[in-house]
């Protein structure tokens, strides 16, 4: 009797340590934050008092907001997009045989092992008007006469934002898709073959399905990590111009650390935490019950 | 048996993990004295030592980092306070600019202030009577040697809330060899300016003129350069926010007017300071608004160019000023008892010990906020006398206002949303609209 209660217990028993964990870091200050963003914060960070939905009204009344929540928006779509339909590709063209795979695959981990504030800082110095490898890279060879500006609009600094995200986010799709790709019995395109399907009838017919799973986990959590993205914004233009190149994240911290309005940062960060959920919820439901289906 | 085990090592694990997060709250986590005779970890405001005759006190102080060397330095400090002193348990943590905000404020938030606070703001911990006055913590002696003035900059309704630790002065650099190869003079007005940034860019299309920085990291120092020299500023005569000023839409339409006639480095929003003095030691840009430690950095830069210093030019006939800025010191009230503000003044007295505190203002190049400190630096080396002649009649950013962390970073936002083509009066009479709410 006794023995049975305690296997009953055992599981329990051994995922307590990943809970508490779970509790301390995660849960606990999720709560903060939620607590936080519904209270009166002086610029001490000290909380004076509920202040009801006060925080989010006035961070919804900013034209800065309107203008983060769109950037936000670009960032992750083209960053998430981009870098999946890239991550395909290389994934497809890494599956094959051929000779130096190995050193491909090493390169391809590069960019994802690298700090992102290391990456982030390298792209800023290529694109540098004025001390920029790539003005320099251009002048050595002849092909311009004199520096270019690569950067003179707060919209030409996003794009080479995205630019970085992409490049940085690319090695996460290949490998997922990849494991994925290996996973698949070479019978299946065999037999395909023989009923003499073509390559995009097999890419589309076997593949995609396939590596569907691979692809919605390695999508959804990129979601997360592109929309919650600091560092390289943050070393290439700290949200300038005005907020230009600002997204939620970057908003929020200065926010909190430069305006010493920690209340509406509370507030921006519930927003974003909000947004994301959704997002990934509907993408989640919607790819696996397609699968189901 | 072995379930038993494994049962227990589990609920161990998780004792200890427990045990690492509730450790957060306490007072002194960094403290470097864990004696078994000390209970700091316990409570950090009522250390003593039963075995020994004087009492024991532990200080937890947090200093920004100007440079390289300020880590060095206050690891030096706290060796040698603590031999001197070995009943004061010293920890110093030097944070960076980029962090010390967010490392004070979770601090404060988690009920775990530092004791004494090396920063440049402090209006907002005063706001919240989280401060002692500093004639509390400060003996006498150590009080009467700070200028005045300074001293001023932290008066909030008559009570002095800070102490100044150094300040810096800013003046125009030149490199004195593109303005004779250009043939103009240094300007003094803004008309001559104007001048010599058309008369160097015919010189050489590549060189910049004139270097302006109107980041997020330091944009509010362009606000004052050019509304203090134009007659306006932050504020008016009565110290109430004048931020759309008629001055200061005329100096920043000015500033912006010469960016867009293509005399300053290409990126104001992104050219932070340190960027120009890149570009000023290497030659690229002819003059800019540096602060009294280029000469510092520029040498260690391993730069050499034939550059002079000069008063920041003005317009409508207004004397220049030079715009100041000064750090500070300021103490939590953290409840202390009498043995520990004891020490808390102690430390105070040792670090503004004439020499040991010249030697902490040289350490990174700064100007001296102490009278006998100035002498000494004055004495030893011209060029800083009249730099300490600068920095006694410069103005500061009204830091004891609540209001300023809006206003930098509103002035911050007015001049880049004017670089992107805004109008300049629309934008500062928002910000003012919104600071007066």
């Amino acid at each position: 009797m006794k023995n049975k209660f305690f296997r009953k217990v055992e599981p329990y028993i051994w995922i307590l340590p990943s809970i508490i964990l779970m509790a301390v870091f995660i849960l606990i200050p999720i709560i903060f934050v939620f607590r936080m963003s519904l209270s009166d914060v002086s610029k001490a960070g000290i909380i004076k008092g509920f202040s009801g939905l006060a925080n989010f009204t006035k961070v919804l009344n900013s034209s800065a907001f309107k203008l983060v929540l769109k950037n936000t928006i670009v960032w992750t779509v083209s960053v998430v997009c981009l870098s999946t339909i890239l991550g395909f590709i290389l994934a497809l063209i890494l599956n094959n045989e051929f000779r130096g795979r190995k050193i491909a695959r090493a390169i391809m981990v590069f960019p994802w092992a690298t700090t992102l504030v290391i990456q982030a800082s390298a792209w800023k110095f290529i694109i540098d008007t004025d001390y920029g490898t790539l003005n320099t890279l251009l002048l050595r060879l002849g092909i311009i006469e004199q520096s270019v500006n690569w950067t003179p609009t707060p919209e030409a600094y996003f794009m080479w934002e995205i630019a970085c995200g992409i490049f940085v986010t690319i090695p996460f799709v290949t490998f997922c898709v990849l494991s994925g790709l290996q996973s698949i019995d070479s019978t299946y395109y065999e037999a395909a073959t023989v009923d003499g399907a073509n390559y995009w009838q097999k890419l589309f017919q076997i593949t995609l399905p396939l590596v569907k799973s691979s692809l919605t986990v390695s999508t959804v959590l990129n979601i997360i990590y592109v929309f919650n993205s600091f560092p390289i914004i943050w070393t290439i233009t700290k949200g300038d111009p005005a907020n230009h190149t600002d997204t939620l994240v970057t908003y929020l911290y200065k926010l909190a650390f430069y305006n010493g309005k920690q209340g509406q940062a509370a507030a921006v960060s519930v927003i974003g935490f909000l947004i994301l959920l959704v997002c990934s919820s509907v993408y989640m439901v919607y790819t696996l019950r397609k699968g189901d289906d | 048996m072995k379930k038993f085990v494994a049962l227990f090592l589990a609920l161990t694990l998780t004792c200890g993990l427990a045990a690492c997060g509730g450790g957060n709250g306490s007072g002194d986590s960094g403290s470097t004295n864990d004696d078994s005779g000390s209970s700091a970890a316990e409570d950090s405001t009522d250390t003593t030592d039963e075995g020994g005759s004087d009492e024991q006190a532990a200080i937890n102080v947090i200093a920004a980092q100007y440079g390289q060397n300020t880590t060095k330095w206050w690891a030096d400090f706290v060796k040698d306070f603590t031999t001197e002193y070995p009943n004061i348990d010293l920890t110093v943590e030097v944070e960076s600019w980029n962090d010390i905000y967010t490392v004070v404020n979770t601090r404060i938030s988690n009920n775990d202030a530092p004791d004494i606070l090396n920063i440049d703001v402090f209006a907002n911990y005063q706001a919240d009577d989280l401060l002692l006055p500093a004639e509390d913590f400060v003996s006498k002696e150590t009080y009467d040697k700070m200028y005045p003035a300074f001293l001023e900059q932290s008066d909030v309704d008559g009570t002095i809330w800070a102490i100044p630790d150094l300040a810096s002065a800013r003046a125009l650099y030149y490199n004195a060899d593109i303005l004779e190869a250009a043939n103009v003079e240094v300007p003094t007005t803004w008309d001559e300016l104007t001048e010599a940034c058309k008369a160097i860019k015919e010189y050489d299309s590549k060189i910049y003129p004139w270097g302006i920085d109107m980041t997020t990291d330091e944009g509010q120092a362009a606000f004052a350069y050019y509304t203090w020299n134009n007659g306006g500023g932050f504020v008016d005569d009565d110290g109430n926010w004048a931020l759309n000023s008629a001055e200061n839409v005329e100096a920043i339409k000015y500033a912006v007017s010469l960016v867009n006639d293509g005399y300053t480095n290409s990126d104001p929003s992104n050219d932070t300071r340190y960027d120009l003095q890149d570009m000023f030691g290497a030659g690229q840009v002819a003059m800019m608004i540096g602060p009294n430690s280029i000469p510092t950095y520029i040498a260690d830069g391993g730069y050499s160019i034939n550059y002079e210093v000069a008063p920041i030019p003005t317009n409508g006939g207004n004397d220049s000023v030079s715009a100041g800025v000064m750090d500070r010191f300021m103490c939590f009230d953290n409840g202390y008892s009498d043995a520990e503000l004891d020490a808390i003044k102690t430390f105070f007295d040792y670090f503004y010990e004439d020499e040991r505190y010249s030697d902490w203002v040289l350490m990174e190049g700064f100007l001296p906020a102490t009278s006998t400190g100035g002498e000494i630096l004055a004495e030893a080396d011209e060029s800083m006398a009249s730099w300490v002649d600068i920095v006694g009649s410069c103005k500061f950013y009204p830091t004891a206002k609540t209001e300023w962390d809006d206003v930098k970073q509103g002035v911050i936002n007015v001049e880049q949303q004017a670089l992107l083509g805004g109008d300049v009066q629309e934008l500062l009479d928002e910000l003012q609209a919104e600071i007066a709410e």
